[in-house]
């Protein structure tokens, strides 16, 4: 169980490089834009609205990784001064919550894809992309959020329960100061 | 149904459930308390439309072009240089940590990331230059706030958002409270040390040839700088476009400093990224907090409420700061921006209010909520960089300036042209 999180949290970290690279090319798209415009006073429209495609890709393609690597804030003012019974209670309450948002969230968007793909609906801007393009990939990212999220969940739980609670703590609990500051500057 | 929606959300946050989830469910159970409607139904196209708003693909671009900088050591090399420049002051090297941070900010929007890299370098010559160890810890952990006030912030492009106010507008509003702020921690700086001058440590006297030998340091943040914000101003490019500008100049920059390397961006997208998912998770959840809060009716309830109270608009305003300072003690800024904002900029509009100008104040309260006890993370940021010693000794040090930012908002209060008078030159 533990290896199948570990084989998601590798998956998702080359999500994250290959969303990565489309905020790069992006970055790359829009500056070309701009030059080709300024310059030579014409535009190539459209790297607005595919800048904004490969953006909200990136961002769905990146929740997982932001999981499993506990980047995902919570408030522990009062949750450090908690016994750790209930902090590790809260741990899994926590992660509920954020995977059943995360659930639903899904459900919804699966409802738009399936309406993208049924009307065979296009972008209203000169472009006229067609929506399922951008749309499908999306909605694979926050499925695999909502999967990643299960299986941290049940995985954690079934540590805890066998009597290694810390392991549990490992992959669910807060960030210690020392992994936050090292996340940011190593 | 103010007192339910206040106790679940206080509720949710003390038990530490992530703030994305707490504000998502909020959300959820409130509709299903009060509307008639279904409308999570909306969520799948909120989340599609907010996920892809061009405007918000600035937020990848500022923190990648930050994380660049950061892992290519231009920002440490940044450090050095300013030294030679501000040494030579009373209290020495603690002016360099507030320059380089309002320099570092000036390129990135992170306060955690502006901390902790100039805190690295920086705290090791506390000891060497027998500075007083508090209120060196305080520079770096006030310096650090600035990069939400100073332009390019994000905080200052998820406020225009989410009030419908013109990010342009509000990065020129920035500027000046930025740089005052910044100069300002100089002056208490000097102070302090002019009242006791044991504080002060060993200046740094540099000659000018080592001055100008260091400007080579200085021009990469500088140039980025410019690149991104001139770009905006001269009307070539908007916030999204000039933070793209950015991230291909500092990747310029990176390779000009032989730092470029495929590990590099690897890193430099990673740390993007996850921030990044995680700053969307919680503004997608924001967004749907707001649309059901303003359907039901919420945000209309707590504005009749306040004005209920009976007190002049600027009665309501200091009163509306305090409960933000406090709220600041215990909240992390990013979640206290996406609740507050919504909220409570209708009722700072209808009071007569500017919104540019109240999205600067908001700024300073949440630099304020960065380092005041006991949840200021640049607190437990600089405490974490040292390694050693009590956290008290940083919240000892940072206290003075708090001080200086409750001076910095009387002064937006008596002055309001502070922020409004730049934005008012050009719009």
């Amino acid at each position: 169980m533990l290896r199948l999180i570990d084989a998601g949290h590798r998956l998702s970290r080359w999500l994250v490089w290959l969303g990565g690279a489309l905020i790069l090319g992006s970055a790359v798209l829009v500056t070309i834009e701009v030059f080709v415009r300024k310059l030579f006073n014409m535009s190539i429209a459209g790297a607005d609205e595919i800048s904004g495609y490969a953006f909200g890709v990136a961002t769905s393609l990146g929740l997982a990784f932001a999981l499993f690597e506990r980047a995902h804030i919570r408030v522990d003012a009062l949750f450090l001064i908690l016994p750790r019974p209930l902090r590790i209670f809260l741990n899994f309450f926590g992660l509920a919550l954020l995977v059943g948002f995360a659930g639903i969230v899904t459900w919804m968007a699966w409802g738009l894809v399936a309406d993208t793909l049924e009307h065979g609906s296009r972008s209203i801007t000169p472009m006229r992309t067609p929506l399922a393009i951008p749309q499908i990939p999306w909605l694979a990212g926050w499925m695999f959020f909502v999967l990643c999220g299960v299986l941290l969940f049940v995985g954690s739980l079934f540590a805890t329960l066998t009597g290694n609670a810390a392991e549990g703590e490992r992959r669910i609990g807060v960030k210690t100061l020392e992994e936050q500051i090292h996340d940011e500057i190593a | 149904m103010l007192t339910k929606t206040l106790l679940i959300l206080l509720g949710l946050i003390a038990l530490a459930v992530p703030v994305a989830a707490v504000l998502g469910w909020l959300g959820l159970t409130m509709q299903y308390l009060e509307s008639p409607m279904p409308l999570h139904r909306a969520l799948g196209d909120m989340v599609w439309q907010t996920g892809t708003d061009f405007l918000l693909v600035a937020i990848p671009m500022f923190i990648l072009l930050g994380e660049i900088l950061l892992r290519s050591g231009i920002a440490a090399k940044m450090y050095e240089g300013i030294v030679t420049w501000l040494g030579w002051l009373p209290g020495g090297l603690m002016h360099a940590n507030t320059g380089s941070c309002a320099l570092f900010a000036a390129t990135s929007g992170s306060s955690v990331a502006t901390a902790a890299t100039i805190g690295t370098v920086a705290i090791p010559e506390i000891e060497k230059r027998g500075y007083n160890e508090r209120i060196f810890l305080g520079t770096i952990a006030a310096g650090g706030t600035l990069g939400i006030l100073i332009p390019p912030s994000i905080n200052l492009i998820l406020f225009g958002l989410l009030t419908d106010t013109s990010v342009p507008e509000l990065y020129l509003a920035g500027f000046l409270p930025g740089f005052l702020l910044a100069a300002l921690f100089m002056i208490t700086v000097v102070i302090l040390c002019i009242a006791k001058p044991s504080w002060g440590g060993e200046s740094v006297n540099a000659s000018w040839s080592d001055r100008i030998a260091a400007l080579p340091s200085l021009l990469p943040p500088i140039g980025i700088f410019l690149v991104v914000v001139g770009s905006i101003y001269a009307g070539v490019a908007t916030p999204t476009e000039a933070a793209a500008l950015g991230v291909i100049a500092a990747l310029v920059l990176a390779a000009a400093n032989r730092s470029l390397s495929l590990e590099m961006i690897r890193a430099a997208v990673e740390g993007t990224m996850r921030t990044t998912s995680m700053i969307m998770l919680i503004i997608l959840a924001a967004v749907f907090l707001n649309f059901v809060l303003s359907v039901i009716g919420l945000t209309q309830a707590l504005a009749d409420f306040v004005t209920g109270l009976g007190l002049s608009p600027m009665q309501t305003m200091l009163m509306l700061i305090a409960v933000l300072i406090v709220v600041g003690c215990f909240m992390e800024t990013l979640s206290m921006l996406l609740t507050v904002a919504p909220l409570v900029t209708p009722i700072v509009i209808s009071l007569g209010f500017d919104p540019v100008w109240f999205g600067i104040l908001l700024m300073v309260l949440l630099e304020t909520a960065l380092i005041t006890p006991p949840i200021g993370i640049n607190l437990y940021v600089v405490q974490g960089v040292r390694e050693k010693g009590e956290l008290s000794d940083v919240m000892v040090g940072a206290a003075p300036f708090v001080i200086t930012m409750f001076a910095m908002i009387a002064l937006l209060l008596i002055f309001p042209d502070l922020a409004l008078w730049l934005p008012s030159l050009f719009y």
